[in-house]
């Protein structure tokens, strides 16, 4: 029988995680502590707007270090807020056209478990969209194989000549208490002006001339120590210096789930937060899917193992429509007898390109009713330069992060910052599993 | 379940018979979405003091909504506890019935 990837639904558990009886599906969750998150859009509300006198009345406090929550401590502030931003005429939400009927913010549930090897991160979550699992593709025109879908607020989708279609992501922030000003407010310390579609987004020759980023096409989220003058982004400082600062732990951790890019392969991509939003060493488990000498995509489906060698555009949102080279992929033929609407998917995804430091990360994701249920597994005491190593009885600052309904950047809802405790007393406690 | 006051302003303004009179007015919202919760809790002392002490001194003063009307539109200079000066954020209404119905609110807790 031929096996669809179609056909596999949703739901991958880690392969590294795939022994019932004593990995992290042997966890009863119903014995541990739930912690109700509430996660919000923060429009544009950058570093710098924070300490501007927009921030009316919380520009002084913001710059001497308060902690967002000593204004902000409405038990349902984080709804206001969301609300607010997204109510049609606010200055931090320039785009409200093409995030029109969304939720200003959304609930998660967060649960945490940790044993010998392990610490184990549930969330779950009800999308306002869909389960987001879709990514751009290549389509065929009868000519030639062009990008297909976007993010909501790409110019191409808003003139409508091509779909809203990108991966969701959950996000999660960590700190160990080395990252100044973390503890207070949070991601608010890595979201500046000059990032992608944030004032004064970043120009390629600035970037250029800027020796921390060359090479880079945009500006990413960075730790305000990384800069000179944290309001200026182009006021970075040396390699040297970053070294130091990435020595002494002065670096944020992020762990991020992605619909299409690592949820297929049971995983979560690791990165890390320091003069830029980088990878960790190694290879993420996502690769692109174009030659950009040829034009041609790289892989197509194998159709003897899954029955087809591309989806069509009715195939959408009805599966896990992913492309493993090391599973259900074969190298790309351009002479198939490709027809017009023919599609490949951006990218591959397997679990069998991750490598080094980016690898750490598995995970266990179930769509269910609408819901997703999200496992993370991080293994304890990594010793990776670019980890934050995870310890019994360690406290952690986490900022958490979802992208919901075809979006990108800053189009998140995010939480206020929240604390995590392995075995210790902390927002989110996490239960020691005999 | 809390429930949030819906004050009738056409009974507290007695104004005119416009349409936003006979409307319910959230108070505690337009508080909310103002962001004068971030300085006013309703007892503990903020940036700026708290609801309940503001609403003793308003009594023992024998002030009413009006002067609190007038505190929230003026934009004047507040003192805050560490000696420094502040302008007072203006509420985002001119509706006289809106900036009552917050004051009066504000007033009784």
């Amino acid at each position: 029988m031929k096996k669809s990837a179609l056909a596999f639904g949703l739901t991958v558990i880690a392969v590294g995680c795939s022994n019932v009886a004593t990995g992290p599906q042997a966890i009863d969750w119903n014995k541990i502590p739930a912690t109700k998150l509430t996660l919000f859009s923060p429009g544009q509300s950058s570093y710098q707007w924070l300490r501007s006198d927009a921030h009316k009345g919380a520009a002084k406090e913001t710059a001497r270090g308060d902690s967002c929550t000593s204004c902000h401590d409405d038990p349902k502030e984080e709804q206001l807020q969301g609300a607010k931003i997204l109510r049609g005429n606010h200055p931090l939400e320039p785009q409200i056209a093409a995030l029109k009927g969304r939720n200003g913010f959304i609930y998660v549930n967060a649960q945490a478990a940790y044993d010998d090897k392990n610490a184990y991160l549930r969330f779950q979550w009800r999308p306002q969209n869909h389960a987001g699992t879709e990514h751009p593709y290549y389509r065929f025109d009868g000519k030639e194989w062009k990008k297909y879908g976007e993010t909501v607020w790409n110019k191409s989708v808003k003139e409508g000549k091509t779909p809203a279609l990108y991966e969701s992501r959950f996000s999660v922030m960590l700190d160990d208490g080395k990252v100044p000003g973390f503890a207070q407010q949070g991601c608010w310390q890595t979201c500046h002006t000059g990032m992608i579609d944030m004032p004064n987004e970043a120009k390629t020759e600035d970037l250029a001339a800027n020796a921390l980023l060359k090479g880079k096409a945009d500006l990413r989220k960075f730790v305000p120590s990384t800069r000179s003058n944290p309001m200026d982004w182009k006021s970075g400082k040396s390699a040297e210096e970053i070294a130091k600062l990435k020595e002494a732990g002065g670096y944020l951790d992020l762990f991020q789930w992605r619909g299409a890019r690592s949820h297929p392969a049971g995983m979560a991509d690791d990165g890390y937060v320091l003069e830029y939003r980088n990878s960790d060493a190694g290879k993420n488990m996502w690769s692109g899917n174009f030659d950009s000498k040829s034009k041609l995509p790289k892989f197509m489906w194998d159709e003897k193992k899954v029955g087809y060698k591309a989806i069509t555009v009715d195939k959408l949102h009805k599966g896990l429509n992913y492309l493993d080279p090391a599973s259900n992929a074969v190298a790309f033929d351009p002479n198939a007898g490709w027809k017009e609407g023919d599609m490949l998917p951006s990218n591959t995804v397997s679990r069998s390109h991750a490598e080094g430091s980016a690898a750490d990360n598995n995970t266990i994701a179930t769509w269910k009713d609408g819901v997703w249920t999200l496992v993370l597994v991080r293994p304890l005491g990594l010793a990776n330069k670019d980890d934050k190593p995870l310890k019994a009885g360690g406290v952690y600052n986490v900022g958490f992060a979802v992208h919901d309904g075809d979006i990108d950047g800053r189009g998140h809802l995010v939480s206020y910052v929240k604390t995590l405790g392995l075995g210790a007393k902390a927002d989110i406690q996490a239960v020691k599993l005999n | 379940m809390i429930t949030r006051p819906l004050i009738a302003v056409a009974a507290v303004v007695g104004l005119s018979l416009s349409a936003a009179a006979f409307a319910e007015i959230d108070a505690e919202a337009t508080f909310k979405e103002n962001d004068c919760h971030k300085c006013h809790h309703a007892t503990k002392a903020k940036k700026g003091p708290s609801l309940a002490k503001i609403s003793a001194r308003y009594k023992e003063k024998k002030l009413d909504e009006k002067e609190a009307v007038k505190h929230m539109t003026a934009g004047k200079k507040v003192k805050l506890d560490d000696g420094s000066e502040e302008d007072h954020k203006i509420i985002d209404t001119k509706d006289v019935a809106v900036q009552t119905a917050v004051a009066k609110w504000m007033l009784t807790r």
